[in-house]
């Protein structure tokens, strides 16, 4: 049945307001008097639906606890080889002891090399990712906020950037200044991923800063630092958590790209990369464990990754019904 | 986007006399996640060659599913013609297999809708538009499907057509594109009219001139025209029949100067009583309280009844039924008109009456 | 229109020069520079490092060899020569200035590693690289654009759901494991070549003179065996831009088909054909032109991986093995090629877009 609504006029706006609370909660008899779901409890109904994009949550969390805890774990050492002398043009196959198989060459534990990659490489991508956002959020903030001639400037900068193929240069970088090293990667990666976060986060400082309750608050006396912090910002974590994860996806591919053609991190550290770029020589004579499976780690990963992200976008679009 | 239809093949017979359109109970439910919205449930009416007839009702009524359906527009996986027929010159149209379907459609029966801001395709001449639709109906060549196109932009009253008929849709203001979409729709001289509140979306001003083209037009080319609209307004200027819906089904029905003047059902009297007057001046705006009902929670007998001032027990238990109002040939979906509510008629009938005067309504119960 | 394309070049230029001064900061602050390659080889004189460097002007002060590397300054006159030997400014053509050094004279210096011009190095390169761009940007397009419509027409069919899953684990996946893969699968039982882009027990190296006699003689088979060793890298190389394009295709062409305009379209009584391709499509495509044009530069980064898995000898392989070497001139003329690609193709994205779509004022 139907609620029973007081009898007598009922001002328009409060009908109205009471009619889209009650959309808000998805409930069509739902009580006047309950508060609405803040934004992040609403978000976290919708991305509960997503069952991809639960999938890709747990998968994540998966490789992160194999990424930490594996190397422990496993029997095999990643470093201790069994048969130092001794080098095969063709390991041995998957089997019950080895259950990736093991590598040509040194006969390395195939599924060793690919959870010890997995440290590597997840940090590679995760870190940078944190740079990106950060010097992004910062640029981004600094153009929007400020505007005028500063904004311009930035923004030719972000242009030019853009500009540049970006694998390529990431290449030559790595190649001259990385010296084998993950951590210079890592910041490698960082200042060529904050390009798409900067442009983000200006056009919504550009939006918001134009909006009454900006001017509200300054008429108040509120500082400028106050107004950025307290205000613009909480709106802004959507959609940069979302760009995050792009980055997160991209980075992970991109460094499995330069530690391939080596050019990235060195072969003493193993990423899923450069696994691969030895895997490389030894596929001739067959193999192909080894870069099956290595290769198959970054797929899950990256689509683990993309099913959240996926899931994330839908879960902050204002638009998508809880 | 399939469009297989699984109505049983037609019961009844062709209508007899000169209906030009007959929809008989016409039910169309959609299929949501959350359950099943009857959006149109029991419909049925008829129209002559040459008049005017108009659905009224708020948004949700289901006047504009009722006209989708004749058309057969509706997408039917989530939609479903549960029941009923609707005859259309002498041929039963529901069952018809879709291409005989697509003949009709723009050629007999043509539809005018209600945004006309994105009803017309962006990235062609408006030109290309009406006469690929003359050329696919008429079987005439592509120079003399724009000459007609020329000729209904300027039966429709735009200025040096033969450049007009050039542009793009982006190019015109909104008035001007509902009369291209007005134009497109008579390119083909059909023989129906279904406007779906073809002014809603338009200034006032321009509402005015649009109302006064599909008159002058109507009279010109003798064509039904079925008017979908919540305008009271516009109801009383153009129309010959008024069917009033609420909650998809129909409430009240007769010739516009019956349902406008004596309105017999009590959501048709709420409707005429909160249009503001003069006279009410200074006294409270009169509402009909309360909501449309949630589709998927509909009141278990009369629909209005939670928002009606003159419920009682009865109007909980029993639905009424579209019945004929006596001494008149009105029907109204109402108790207060069987002989079950013949003692609260006339009371009724009083307040509306002193409610239409004096502006009081509902406020003071 | 060509007001606007004049006015969008002339937009791009101080990206343009934004580019060499960065690409050429780049190069020039890499620990060692060109000479580093001697740093460390005991043979080499301290007094022949130092003619290797008055031989390449790598003596001079930094925003010296920027201005000469560009064009604008006189490499054969001390400092900041801005005027050419005729008396003129240098930057002007050969013909007026009598200098033709830098940049703006397209010169882009020579190589380190074999002397050779590097614009004709790059322009050796070029050819194998355009050809396997130009095969893998009409398959590219073209799947995407036929996989997506169908997947937009029969939503949620077989077809659909498969071409998702298709999507999703081929944007996920890295263009080279795919390389490796087929190698493994194609190349080690001999079914397709992978390597190189001829056979070469059976023709010349592709490019050279002799090769360009040999076509001229066996045209069929030689193109023929270019197809067979194209096959592969093609593959390799547009997997993955299929992958997300056809999603987005799919996305735009459900879009367009939910508009009010094919609402009008099916009032009017036109056939379903109708609709779908000339109505929706046509709208559908619009963003998708854009999306192509921008990715382009993509397909050439992809191409540095795939030419270096099978030995395309293309400007991919020249990068990595210029890198390698530390060959700077090659280099940086690879670098600025491909900026300028990429901001035509930008350019090109952009003027496209205006062309297709009525409503973009110019």
């Amino acid at each position: 049945m139907s609620q029973e609504i007081k009898s007598g006029p009922v001002p328009d706006v409060a009908v109205a307001d009471i009619e889209r609370r009650k959309q808000e909660a998805g409930d069509p008899d739902y009580e006047v008097g309950l508060e609405s779901l803040s934004q992040w409890q609403l978000a976290w109904r919708k991305f509960r639906k997503h069952n991809l994009a639960l999938i890709g949550l747990g998968l994540l969390g998966a490789l992160l606890l194999i990424a930490i805890l594996g190397p422990i774990l496993l029997p095999f050492s990643f470093s201790n080889v069994t048969r130092p002398d001794v080098i095969v043009s063709q390991g041995r196959g998957p089997s019950l002891a080895h259950p990736f198989g093991e590598t040509g060459g040194l006969q390395r534990d195939v599924l060793t090399l690919v959870v010890n990659g997995a440290r590597t490489s997840l940090f590679i991508g995760f870190s940078s990712m944190a740079i990106g956002v950060i010097i992004g959020t910062v640029v981004g903030a600094i153009a929007g906020f400020i505007g005028g001639f500063l904004d311009n400037f930035l923004m030719r900068i972000v242009d030019v950037m853009l500009s540049l193929p970006i694998l390529f240069v990431i290449l030559v970088f790595s190649k001259f200044f990385g010296q084998g090293s993950a951590l210079i990667i890592v910041i490698i990666f960082g200042l060529f991923s904050w390009m798409g976060v900067s442009r983000l986060v200006r056009s919504l400082f550009l939006s918001i800063r134009e909006r009454e309750f900006v001017e509200a608050a300054r008429a108040v006396g509120v500082t400028d630092r106050r107004i950025i912090f307290r205000h613009i910002l909480p709106n802004a974590l959507s959609p940069i958590i979302v760009a995050a994860s792009l980055i997160i996806a991209g980075n992970i591919i991109s460094e499995a790209f330069v530690s391939f053609l080596g050019f990235g991190v060195g072969p003493e550290t193993p990423t899923w990369g450069n696994i691969l770029s030895q895997a490389r020589t030894f596929i001739p004579q067959g193999n192909w464990w080894w870069p099956f499976f290595s290769g198959s780690a970054i797929i899950i990963t990256v689509l683990a990754v993309n099913f959240v992200g996926d899931g994330l976008r839908d879960a902050f679009d204002p638009r998508s019904r809880a | 986007m399939t469009e297989t239809v699984n109505v049983p093949a037609p019961l009844g017979a062709p209508p007899v006399g000169d209906a030009l359109l007959d929809v008989r109970n016409l039910k169309t439910h959609f299929h949501v996640l959350d359950g099943i919205v009857p959006a149109v449930d029991g419909v049925s009416f008829s129209l002559g060659a040459g008049q005017t007839l108009g659905i009224v009702g708020e948004s949700g009524s289901g006047k504009s599913v009722t006209a989708l359906t004749i058309m057969r527009l509706l997408d039917i996986p989530p939609a479903e013609i549960v029941e009923g027929e609707v005859w259309f010159d002498g041929r039963e149209i529901l069952s018809m297999p879709i291409d005989k379907m697509r003949r009709i459609r723009g050629n007999d029966i043509a539809m005018i809708f209600q945004e006309p801001l994105t009803s017309l395709n962006p990235v062609f001449t408006i030109g290309d538009q009406i006469a690929e639709q003359v050329e696919l109906h008429k079987k005439v060549k592509r120079r003399e499907a724009w000459d007609r196109a020329i000729e209904s932009l300027r039966l429709v009253g735009i200025p040096l057509p033969e450049r007009r008929v050039k542009q793009y849709p982006h190019e015109m203001s909104g008035g001007m594109r509902q009369r291209v979409m007005i134009a497109m729709a008579l390119s083909c001289e059909p023989k129906l009219l279904i406007a779906d509140e073809p002014t809603t979306a338009l200034d006032v001003t321009i509402q005015a001139q649009i109302l006064e083209l599909l008159k002058t037009i109507q009279d010109r080319t003798d064509s039904a025209l079925l008017l979908i609209t919540h305008d009271l307004g516009v109801v009383a200027e153009m129309v010959d029949n008024v069917i009033v819906m609420y909650a998809g089904q129909i409430v009240e029905q007769g010739t516009a100067n019956e349902v406008l003047l004596n309105p017999k059902a009590p959501y048709t009297m709420g409707l005429l009583e909160s249009i503001p007057t003069v006279e009410k001046r200074g006294g409270r705006l009169s509402v009909i309280t309360g909501t449309v009902p949630n589709p998927f929670n509909l009141p278990p007998a009369c629909r209005f009844e939670p928002r009606c001032p003159y419920a009682w027990d009865l109007c909980r238990q029993v639905a009424p039924e579209l019945a004929p109002v006596r001494g008149s040939d009105q029907l109204a979906r109402c108790h207060l008109h069987t002989p079950a509510g013949d003692s609260r008629l006339p009371a009724a009938l009083e307040r509306h009456t002193s409610a239409m005067r004096l502006g009081q309504g509902h406020s003071d119960q | 229109m060509t007001k606007y394309i004049v006015r969008r070049a002339i937009q791009a230029i101080p990206v343009l020069i934004g580019i060499t001064i960065v690409v050429y900061a780049i190069l020039l602050s890499a620990p060692g520079g060109p000479q580093a390659k001697f740093a460390n080889n005991p043979r080499m004189t301290n007094d022949q490092k130092a003619a290797f460097m008055r031989a390449w002007g790598l003596d001079q002060p930094i925003p010296i060899q920027y201005c000469r590397w560009m064009g604008i300054c006189n490499p054969d006159a001390e400092g900041l020569a801005i005027i050419g030997p005729t008396g003129w400014p240098n930057f002007l053509p050969e013909a007026i200035s009598g200098s033709s050094n830098g940049l703006l004279h397209a010169d882009f210096g020579f190589s380190i590693t074999s002397g050779q011009s590097v614009g004709e190095r790059i322009g050796q390169a070029a050819l194998p690289t355009f050809i396997l761009a130009f095969f893998a940007l009409i398959i590219w397009i073209g799947s995407a654009i036929l996989i997506g419509v169908y997947s937009a027409i029969k939503r949620y069919s077989w077809f659909d759901q498969i071409s998702t899953i298709f999507s999703y684990i081929g944007f996920a996946m890295p263009t080279f494991w795919l390389g490796i893969m087929l190698i493994y699968i194609f190349g080690v039982s001999g079914i397709l070549p992978v390597s190189g882009m001829v056979d070469i027990r059976n023709s010349p190296a592709f490019g050279n003179d002799a090769y360009w006699v040999y076509f001229g003689q066996h045209p069929v088979n030689a193109i023929l065996d270019v197809a067979k060793h194209l096959i592969l890298p093609v593959f390799t190389l547009v997997v993955v831009n299929i992958a997300g394009d056809s999603r987005f295709v799919r996305a735009s062409m459900i879009d367009a088909l939910s508009q009010d305009y094919v609402r009008t379209a099916k009032a009017k009584g036109l056939p379903g054909r109708s609709v779908t391709f000339k109505h929706a499509l046509r709208n559908a495509l619009l963003p998708v032109v854009t999306n192509i044009g921008l990715e382009i530069p993509f397909l050439f980064t992809g191409a540095i991986v795939t030419e270096t898995i099978f030995s395309w000898p293309g400007i991919g392989k020249l990068t990595i093995d210029a890198t390698t070497q530390f060959d700077y001139p090659v280099l940086m003329g690879v670098l600025l090629i491909t900026s300028l690609i990429v901001v035509f193709a930008n350019l090109f994205a952009d003027v496209a877009y205006a062309v297709v779509d009525p409503r973009i004022k110019y």
